[in-house]
């Protein structure tokens, strides 16, 4: 059994930076558990403190069913895949992917089984007999996991390692760890920052934040019910987007207003939401995904509307990216300082206009929109989400996220009419 | 000045209607010259090393600068081997420098991967400590190492006793700890991890990154042992384990008066002992070059 299992781990430096706080994570025998979150928030010291190269203050580690605290990391079973490859630069590939069965004192015989069967898996076979320095970045890192493999561990720890490839490469050996997690189901910790990759590989991801454990949910649980304001704009890209508003009931009719904008919500919206109660005549924190929009024309009269002017567009090919001005201040809550990128550090979590917030709205790839035009938005209300303004924690939704099916066959339709 | 330039469309541009090239501007001769008097001053004293320990009757004028067909003898030769046996003192000075070269690598090797790469409590204060020692001259040590060795250890008149002041050489170890700290931590992480104790990652995985430095370090720790007068002379009794700098040197106090040339034998003693040295850093010296030295390898 390839259990890990954190319990309250804590890990403090000598100079008083606690790296990560209170950690508890139950990661079940042949899952793949990505860790997720922006630079600096503990996930590679996460991985180190289970490979057993830093220490933990407090807390324990279990593997298997062993404790790990004091345990050396040759003794833990374990094989890594770092960021940067970590090949031996004097051996060839072959002795780099021996080296660690060598170590063990594995037979001779046993050891070239292993290694022609990873090189045969990974399309190695030509390379073996070459130095890292030969190979090229995509088959360094094809080496680095062959290293892995080979060493038949009780779990396999990945950080990053795919940070270094070319953008091609990169989606081509995503797939090629799926399908590897397919066959050989070894548990396996990833660490990523990159938000894609942890929605696409993971069984589970763990969303962190200095240290600390957000979220933890299968990708599509943390799309739709972020526990946070953290981990609602920190998943899904492009981001959710966000502002300030104040929930009213007019004529009884329950309705969200901001920026000069009015959406009407639906009775069982604020049914399913029973806390937003409290809300109602208060500032909230409301979030709109940029795939809850649409052209107003090729939605259904249940979608509130919305009147903006196009500022951008972005043609993806699949779809188009809307970015319009909200007439509101950028939100101002310490749970989205993260998500601006170091380099706009004094920024806001969503890009700015003369100090207005900048939305994105994803409409239909045959929509006519153009920079400059004013265009009607049709709003999933049903979608929407809410956070409180102080705690940034969401207001919890009871009911399971509605499906999209009714959108896009009325889309499909306006636009046979329209053509 | 401009050329004029024949374009494609009417004609060939052929060369003779092409203006002849400018030719370089040539290097000022007055560089060259200084290059030559500085060439000359540092390849003298060989040259007349070698003058002198040729001529039969020293002859220290400045007509004595050229060798003289009269006055060219192999006899200063015969006359320092039979003072000194040159070639036993040879072999004592090779014993003493290998062993220290050794030692030096060896311990510099281990120090510096300690230093670089495993953590301990202290790690820094033994660092500085060690860079401060470099700064105390070896002449305040030479009393009390002398009754360490010869008296507590009772190493006198005995190679290791030669060797051991010089083994621990802290600018190797410098040397070699800024050479493993420039490895990225990250391959010995990977090696822990498949299982090497330290010690193996040592000798598989940091010591054949290393070897540039190590011939390096050789290289620059060759010439202190092989030049060492004081320890070697004080440190032993018997003229038959005394390395040839110390012999060579002692010669001029002792024995020089009974030969009839003594200048030619001292210089026929220093050209035996420079020889070895000078083929040594001929045969290495691209390895003297400055971005070799403690340059990094990028695996």
């Amino acid at each position: 059994m390839a259990q890990i299992v954190l319990d309250k781990v804590d890990k403090t430096y000598p100079g008083g930076v606690k790296a990560v706080d209170g950690l508890s994570l139950e990661i079940s025998d042949g899952e793949f558990v990505v860790l997720v979150g922006p630079s600096g928030c503990g996930k590679t010291t996460v991985l180190r403190l289970i490979a057993g190269l830093e220490q933990i203050t407090r807390g324990t580690i279990r593997i298997g069913d062993r404790v790990m605290n004091h345990v050396a990391p040759k003794d833990r079973d374990l094989a890594m895949v770092f960021q940067n490859y970590a090949l031996y630069p004097s051996m060839t590939v072959r002795q780099n992917m021996a080296f660690g069965l060598q170590m063990r004192k594995t037979p001779k015989s046993e050891i070239d089984r292993r290694v022609h069967n990873a090189a045969n898996v990974l399309g190695l076979e030509e390379y073996l007999e070459r130095k890292p320095a030969a190979l090229s970045g995509g088959q360094r890192q094809r080496v680095a996991m062959g290293r892995a493999i080979v060493r038949e561990p009780e779990a396999f720890l990945m950080d990053e390692p795919l940070s270094n490839l070319d953008a091609k490469l990169r989606v081509s050996m995503r797939t090629s760890l799926a399908e590897m997690h397919e066959r050989l189901s070894v548990t396996t910790v990833y660490v990523t920052h990159d938000q894609v990759e942890a929605m696409t590989l993971g069984d589970r991801v763990c969303v962190l934040r200095d240290g600390v454990l957000q979220q933890v949910d299968t990708p599509q649980n943390l799309f739709d019910r972020p526990v946070n304001l953290f981990v609602g704009g920190f998943i899904g890209s492009p981001s959710m987007n966000i502002v300030t508003a104040q929930l009213i009931r007019d004529d009884g009719e329950p309705t969200v207003m901001f920026a000069g904008h009015r959406l009407p919500i639906a009775e069982d919206v604020v049914h399913s939401r029973p806390e937003i109660e409290a809300y109602f005549d208060r500032d909230v924190i409301l979030g709109i995904r940029p795939s809850d929009f649409e052209e107003a024309s090729l939605v259904d009269e249940t979608w509130a509307r919305m009147s903006v002017t196009t500022h951008v567009t972005e043609a993806l090919g699949s779809e188009i990216n809307v970015i319009f001005v909200i007439d509101a201040p950028p939100v101002e809550h310490k749970d989205v300082a993260d998500l601006v990128p170091a380099a706009e550090k004094g920024g806001a979590a969503v890009p700015l206009h003369e100090g207005k917030s900048m939305w994105t709205a994803r409409v239909d790839a045959h929509s006519r929109v153009r920079a400059g035009d004013q265009i009607e938005l049709g709003v999933d209300t049903r979608n929407l989400y809410f956070f409180d303004p102080d705690s940034g924690l969401a207001i919890g939704d009871k009911q399971p996220p509605a499906p999209k099916l009714s959108r896009r066959s009325a889309s499909a339709a306006a636009l046979r009419e329209q053509r | 000045m401009t050329q004029t330039v024949h374009t494609v469309d009417e004609g060939a541009v052929a060369s003779e209607d092409v203006t002849a090239v400018e030719p370089r501007t040539p290097r000022p001769w007055w560089r060259l010259a200084v290059l030559l008097i500085g060439a000359l001053v540092f390849v003298f004293p060989f040259y007349y090393m070698i003058v002198g320990s040729l001529q039969k009757q020293s002859n220290t004028s400045l007509s004595g600068v050229l060798p003289q067909p009269g006055n060219i003898t192999l006899h200063n030769y015969g006359e320092i081997n039979a003072a000194l046996n040159l070639g036993r003192t040879l072999i004592n000075s090779g014993i003493f420098t290998g062993g220290v070269l050794l030692a030096t690598v060896v311990f510099g090797v281990l120090a510096g991967y300690a230093l670089a790469q495993l953590r301990f409590r202290g790690r820094g204060l033994l660092f500085v400590m060690m860079l401060l020692l470099l700064m105390v001259p070896f002449q305040l040590l030479i009393i009390p190492l002398y009754v360490l060795i010869v008296r507590n250890y009772g190493l006198g008149n005995s190679y290791l006793g030669m060797i051991a002041p010089f083994a621990i050489n802290s600018t190797a170890v410098f040397i070699f700890r800024q050479y493993f700290m420039q490895l990225p931590k990250e391959l010995f992480d990977a090696a822990r991890i498949d299982g090497a104790n330290e010690f193996r990652i040592m000798t598989r995985v940091a010591l054949p990154l290393v070897r540039p430095a190590v011939l390096t370090a050789m290289l620059l720790t060759f010439i202190g042992p092989w030049n060492e007068y004081l320890w070697p002379f004080l440190i032993t009794k018997q003229q038959s384990m005394q390395p040839l700098a110390v012999a060579l040197a002692n010669y001029m106090n002792t024995v020089q008066s009974t030969v009839s040339n003594p200048f030619g034998a001292i210089l026929a003693g220093a050209f035996v002992l420079a020889v070895p040295a000078v083929v040594l850093f001929l045969a290495f010296q691209r390895y003297f070059v400055a971005p070799n030295i403690g340059s990094a390898v990028k695996g």
